[in-house]
């Protein structure tokens, strides 16, 4: 794949969905922001890691923030580039392309209103290979990158730099801006060079996103039948095998939201009534599930739930009682799998007690 | 007594409800003009009935009149959309996901100003004034008087929204403006695409609402008249003509409500099958449950609720293939009394098997003779099996539930289905959603913003729920007839825990004491 066009967004924006595991935020909003961008500057170049320079510049942007806060408070079309322009003149260094802070809702499509309005080209991968809540979880931070130079650039134009010793203390920092700022901010962070990028990149996942999407498109209908065409598009990835664990309806589900994140759990049972309920725990993506009392799948192994009827994937803030839906799960890229990556994101620092079950 | 009437796309039906008992019922064309069809259907009812304009309390109408404009595009008026939330959502503007058609038909008239609140209460920017005063000029020269008015976060503070319309009204007096907040709830661009489809329909409305009027004073019905709207509850027809959208969800809303009161049945599922599909929705506790999905009504985004439907592709002129193994989705639809076999045509449907199979007698059965026997067995078997499947996926929490049939295509069913814990037929299932806007009862709401650290919750319930009895007691209802159906609450991020929006809706009888 040479470039993303209008005509791909639709597609990645689905996909996006899917890979977002319940979280990510709805990309309505960030594919309309894409398409006025793209109308306006042209469709954008991809660039696969391995042909980048080791020597070449590169910045992962995206937005950081409450995707409450977003369905009120739009983005601008010029948000994304502005940010870039900020951080050059912050650093003094030009960037040669954007990356992705993760692949999964709308930070898949924030870095190409970027680059379309910057006319440099985006990285075919992104730092998450789905969508996880926090900055030390992105695959950069994971391999050493480190968070600043980072600018925040709010809804007015305002900006902020920050320059930090870790990930985990750029968290903190940036969440408080973001509240600070109307909750919502535009974020160049992780710079990093091509060599580095090579090492911490989940690849190919831009081009497989828009891939999964088109696959969900055609196949639109009854989710069941879903599982072979998923199960096709998913064999020639960095993914595992993607399979189904369960169809039903949410009898129940609540969360609540603490410290800026949405948390709380939903519980599914089967159409018939039998057998044992799914419940499925969620700090603003699909954590656990866990049928009755034994657990099914961990993160960072993906949970998506889809609607029963159209195999359209449904974020958590969407999920209601009375939907019918069928939960998918699917083995994560093995970068996640390594010590230094559960470390950040194993079921322990989501607050569980117990350890990740991998997927087979 | 009172009078129901749905005014539907094709049909407009109507009955008169003495306390439970129809008294009679009826089903004449819409016509054009409204007017016409609903007067025939009057005359009808009266006639039949043997009733006297004078013993009739109340008029409620049900009308898909307002969606079916905005699905195909007719009597929308140009609409000025103005949102207040710069410097956010720059190129970014109001309809900009619209499609081309609609976004044409109302003109795009579009305009962005500076103002509107954050999620903390903190402004986006400050209100500029040459801004509005320029807005006013434009739409003065452009001779533009619907308006929809939209800021971010206007569910929490509507403010900017009430003083940009004030502004206007000094300049354009007889402007007809939409604010968003009274469509309530989160979602800037969705809740400002409501306000823009409903200001579009404001002269229709106006139209609409007089010709109702007008054909009901001509048959000298002089009774109050009421509107249903999408959650089952009324408004009077006067304020139809402010909020024509609020009636976009009314007709699948009534006919489920129709079917609660044919049966009596306040938990059930109901299964309108037609022609094409069967629609299968909940009755809980007398009432459809909602929808949570992003609506869209003729392309447009919205943030409405709507019954909780599924449609599935199985009616009475549904195509019959492989032996029976295949029923629907395909459908010969209304050309069914032209191309089923059962009707002389060369169609196997789902028509012909049912009267093949001798459960009812329609047409000539001569006709149907050579449909072999294992092909009835095994269609018959599909259907059911169609209809078994998806009514579980309905059913809340697995439980036993009756079900209603209701619709032309209830003839299909002739087994039974194991999905049921009891089957219901209901007489006058035609005219369900007639009945239905007939029972709406009066609905209202208030919200507040409390700290439960300040009022406990419980003291915080009885506040709210008092200040929308009193709206529900202004609109016409019976006090004693008065109850809570919903409280939500809804923690307000970021804030003090314990700070909380919440909203407490209400239903009661419509008092008919003194309208009569």
């Amino acid at each position: 794949m040479k470039e993303v066009g209008l005509e791909h967004l639709d597609d990645l924006a689905l996909g996006s969905v899917f890979l977002a595991t319940g979280g990510g935020g709805d990309p309505h909003v960030p594919k309309l922001i894409a398409q006025e961008a793209i109308k306006k500057y042209g469709p954008v170049r991809i660039i696969h890691p391995d042909t980048l320079a080791d020597d070449a510049y590169v910045v992962p942007v995206g937005s950081v923030g409450a995707p409450t806060v977003s369905l009120e408070l739009l983005p601008s079309i010029d948000d994304a580039a502005r940010t870039l322009e900020a951080f050059e003149n912050h650093t003094g260094r030009k960037i040669d392309a954007v990356a992705s802070f993760e692949i999964g809702g709308g930070n898949s499509l924030i870095p190409l209103v970027a680059a379309a309005g910057r006319n440099i080209p985006v990285i075919d991968g992104d730092g998450m290979g789905r969508a996880l809540p926090e900055a030390q979880m992105m695959s950069y931070a994971i391999a050493g990158v480190k968070p600043t130079p980072a600018i925040a650039y709010d809804y007015a134009g305002n900006t902020a730099s920050f320059d930090v010793t870790t990930t985990q203390v750029y968290e903190r920092h940036i969440r408080a801006y973001s509240m600070a700022a109307g909750g919502m901010v535009t974020v160049a962070e992780h710079p990093m060079t091509g060599a580095q990028l090579k090492q911490s990149v989940i690849t190919g996942t831009l081009g497989f996103s828009i891939e999964l999407g088109k696959t969900l498109r055609e196949n639109r209908g009854q989710a069941d039948t879903l599982l072979k065409p998923l199960q096709s598009v998913f064999k020639n990835s960095i993914y595992g095998e993607c399979r189904m664990i369960f169809t039903g309806k949410v009898i129940d589900k609540s969360t609540r939201i603490i410290g800026g994140y949405d948390i709380g759990e939903a519980t599914i049972e089967t159409f018939s009534g039998k057998g044992d309920n799914l419940t499925v725990n969620i700090k603003n993506e699909y954590l656990l599930a866990k049928l009755g009392d034994s657990v099914m799948v961990s993160v960072p192994d993906l949970i998506t739930i889809v609607d029963f009827e159209t195999g359209t994937p449904i974020n958590a803030e969407r999920l209601r009682y009375g939907q019918r839906v069928c939960v998918f799960a699917t083995p994560c890229p093995k970068f996640y799998r390594t010590q230094a990556a559960l470390k950040v994101v194993a079921p322990r620092c989501f607050g569980f007690n117990f350890d990740y079950i991998p997927l087979d | 007594m009172r009078i129901g009437i749905d005014v539907g796309g094709t049909h407009t039906d109507a009955v008169i409800l003495d306390g439970d008992t129809i008294i009679s019922a009826t089903k004449a064309l819409t016509s054009a003009d409204v007017v016409s069809g609903i007067t025939a259907a009057l005359d009808n009812l009266l006639k039949d009935g043997g009733v006297s304009q004078d013993k009739i309390e109340t008029v409620m109408i049900g009308t898909t009149q307002f969606t079916n404009a905005i699905v195909q595009r007719r009597e929308i008026s140009p609409v000025a959309a103005i949102r207040i939330g710069l410097p956010s959502g720059r190129g970014m503007p109001p309809m900009v996901d619209w499609p081309e058609d609609i976004k044409t038909a109302m003109g795009d008239h579009v305009y962005m100003i500076h103002g509107g609140y954050l999620y903390d209460g903190y402004p986006v920017a400050d209100i500029n004034k040459d801004e509005i005063d320029e807005l006013i000029k434009d739409l003065i020269k452009k001779n533009i008087n619907n308006i929809a008015i939209a800021s971010a976060f206007s569910p929490m503070n509507a403010e900017p929204e009430k003083m940009v319309r004030d502004q206007i009204k000094k300049a354009i007096p007889d402007a007809n403006i939409t604010l968003s907040y009274n469509f309530g709830r989160l979602g800037l661009m969705e809740r400002e695409n409501a306000a823009i489809l409903n200001t579009a329909l404001l002269p229709f409305a106006n139209k609409v609402v007089s010709s109702f009027l007008k054909a009901l004073s001509n048959r000298g019905l002089n009774c109050p008249a009421y509107i249903s709207q999408n959650d089952g509850t009324l408004m009077s027809a006067d304020f139809v003509r402010a909020y024509p959208a609020l009636t976009f969800a009314s007709g699948p809303t009534n006919s489920l409500r129709g079917a609660y009161k044919l049966t009596g049945l306040q938990d059930a599922i109901v299964v309108d099958i037609g022609g094409t599909t069967s629609d299968i929705g909940v009755l809980q506790g007398g009432f459809p449950r909602e929808s949570n999905v992003i609506i869209e009504v003729g392309g447009v985004r919205t943030n409405f609720r709507m019954p909780d439907i599924m449609a599935v592709g199985l009616g009475g002129g549904s195509l019959v293939l492989k032996e029976g193994r295949t029923v629907g989705p395909q459908s010969v639809g209304h050309k069914l009394v032209t191309k089923g076999m059962i009707f002389g045509g060369s169609t196997l449907t789902a028509t012909d098997i049912v009267a093949a199979s001798g459960e009812i007698s329609i047409g000539d059965s001569n006709k149907v003779k050579s449909i072999p026997k294992t092909t009835i067995q095994t269609a018959t078997k599909t259907m059911h099996n169609i209809l078994d499947q998806n009514i579980e996926m309905m059913k809340p929490g697995g439980k036993d539930m009756p079900v209603i049939l209701v619709g032309g295509g209830a003839v299909l069913v002739t087994q039974g289905l194991k999905a049921a814990s009891t089957l219901h037929r209901p007489e006058n299932a035609g005219v369900a959603n007639a009945i239905g806007a007939a029972i709406a009862q009066i609905g209202a709401e208030a919200e507040r913003m409390v700290s439960y650290r300040d009022t406990p919750r419980a003291d915080a319930i009885t506040m709210v729920t008092n200040a929308a009895t009193d709206r529900a007691a202004k609109a016409g209802a019976n006090v004693q007839s008065i109850k809570s159906v919903d409280i939500e609450e809804i923690a307000i991020p970021y804030m003090d825990e314990g700070a909380t929006r919440l909203r407490v809706k209400v239903i009661g009888d419509l008092d008919l004491r003194g309208t009569s």
